[in-house]
């Protein structure tokens, strides 16, 4: 590659944003609709609510939220999806239960869970935790099971144990499909704290935005949507960087995330 | 018994597992019925609701967004994606835009959604399109873009035109990872119609559920999440059965 290409490939994305900035501009100016502000009206009330006090506590308290659901849920994924990968018992009594929790949206247990635990941090925490896990498991699961027999015959003819083998081959060689499932889970985890907090309402960004619709106050709105978005775009671009140190070995991979599910 | 009985059967046990701990919670007093009802009451419940016109209607509702918005995000995602695949210029412009709005939240679009086209049924649909379109979209373009180039080229020399080209060869090769694709739309579909619909809705499994929050009504904020679970997994059957249908002859899917 040349230098001029890999200044193109930095660059594409900040033009995809400014291009997105200017066609919302200018779909707002020819709209007209009074709920519906223009790019630099919102990028203006940004700065009203990054320097609100409460406002930022309130952003700062929700990322806490989401890191540690997001650390206890790849702690706990990791291990059962490598195990459920390696062995076809594990797999089989977990995969159904997987099956009927998954299409259930995560949030939505948001007013059970609030009943049991209060509308705490507890509570939140563990929706993040809960929506967070089911991918991460998933990829691990895949990654484990496609490790290649062979590298486990050698490494059990060697003389390594049942859990070297897991550490050291297959938690390695699962690594590249491992990191696909904790990015989407990222993403996962911050549209999980977002989700939570619009429904129940009682402090964290979610609610900072729907505070900010029902007081009519539409620059905030999009001001809001805009910082969120950013936070999605930075986590996920940061992550991308770490991955990518971390599985240098690996093919390079499509630079474009995988699954988003 | 045969192996995959076997497996099935195991499957079964949490599932029971589950279900024994829920009931024994409340019958050995753990748990207060008002704060977890007894399963026996929830699938009572659920079986009595199925039947009754209202919450069919809220079925309807939610399904009818929920299609509404797979369809859309499946016709979108297969095209851009075939489109960035082939085209070198589609591909510049596609890719950075998609690298920016896939890990967007799509959610906090939810309130500008909201504002612009109303409460009614185009907001949620639009939510769900703009949800589901990214794995489908993204894995279209991973299969049509790891087609092998030599069929591509064979056909071509065999005077095929670059049209038939897309349906002949690119679609077919391609068809696996679309289909996974939709798949994992589809389950993001189900999840998205719910949670737009327990946000702002006046109808929908979503809107039974907040009602039944707000009203302290354990028992019926079961029925709505069992029922998106059933949902999504006669869904899921079905989009297998398409698929198994649609691949026959692919080698091991």
């Amino acid at each position: 590659m040349t230098s001029a290409q890999i200044f193109g490939a930095r660059a594409a994305p900040w033009l995809a944003c400014l291009g997105l900035l200017v066609i919302w501009q200018i779909a707002a100016l020819l709209l007209k609709n009074d709920s519906f502000p223009t790019a630099l009206a919102a990028i203006r009330a940004i700065p009203l609510i990054l320097g609100d006090k409460e406002a930022l506590i309130n952003i700062l308290a929700s990322q806490r939220r989401m890191t540690i659901g997001f650390a206890v849920a790849i702690v706990v994924s990791i291990p059962l999806g490598l195990m459920m990968g390696r062995s076809r018992a594990v797999a089989s009594f977990f995969n159904p239960l997987l099956m009927v929790i998954y299409p259930v949206p995560k949030a939505a247990l948001m007013p059970i869970i609030m009943l049991w635990l209060g509308v705490g941090d507890l509570s939140k925490t563990l929706v993040i935790f809960l929506g967070v896990s089911l991918p991460v498991i998933y990829h691990s699961f895949e990654g484990a099971r496609s490790v290649e027999e062979k590298m486990l015959w050698s490494g059990a003819a060697m003389g390594l144990s049942a859990a070297e083998r897991m550490v050291r081959i297959v938690l390695p060689a699962a690594l590249p499909e491992i990191l696909t499932g904790c990015r989407t889970g990222l993403v996962l985890a911050l549209i999980t704290m977002v989700t939570s907090e619009m429904i129940a309402r009682q402090s964290g960004a979610g609610n900072i935005l729907f505070n900010a619709l029902d007081m009519g106050e539409y620059d905030l709105v999009f001001a809001m949507i805009i910082i969120i978005g950013a936070m999605g775009i930075c986590l996920d671009a940061m992550f991308e960087a770490l991955r990518r140190r971390l599985v240098k070995w690996s093919e390079p991979q499509f630079d474009m995330p995988l699954s988003f599910s | 018994m045969t192996a995959r009985a076997q497996d099935l059967l195991l499957g079964m046990v949490p599932l029971a597992l589950i279900i024994a701990l829920w009931q024994a919670l409340v019958s050995f007093g753990y748990a207060p019925t008002t704060l977890l009802p007894p399963p026996g009451l929830v699938f009572q419940r659920l079986a009595r609701q199925l039947v009754t016109s209202t919450f069919e209607q809220d079925v309807a509702a939610t399904l009818f967004r929920l299609f509404a918005g797979f369809l859309i995000a499946v016709v979108l995602g297969i095209t851009i994606g075939i489109a960035a695949a082939a085209s070198p210029l589609i591909n510049s412009a596609v890719r950075p835009v998609v690298r920016v709005l896939a890990p967007l939240p799509k959610v906090a679009l939810y309130p500008a959604l909201l504002l612009l086209l109303g409460f009614g049924h185009e907001s949620k649909i639009t939510l769900v399109a703009a949800d589901a379109l990214f794995p489908i979209l993204l894995s279209t373009y991973y299969g049509a873009s790891t087609v092998e180039q030599k069929l591509v080229w064979s056909a071509l020399a065999a005077g095929t035109t670059p049209r038939e080209v897309l349906f002949k060869v690119v679609l077919p090769a391609a068809a696996p990872s679309i289909l996974t694709g939709c798949r994992i739309g589809l389950v993001i579909s189900c999840i998205v119609v719910f949670l737009a619909e327990m946000i702002t809705s006046t109808d929908g499994l979503g809107h039974v559920l907040v009602t039944a929050a707000r009203t302290f009504q354990t028992v019926d904020m079961f029925v709505p999440l069992i029922t998106i679970s059933l949902l999504g997994l006669v869904l899921n059957g079905a989009l297998g059965a398409l698929r198994s249908y649609l691949l026959r002859g692919f080698p091991d899917v």
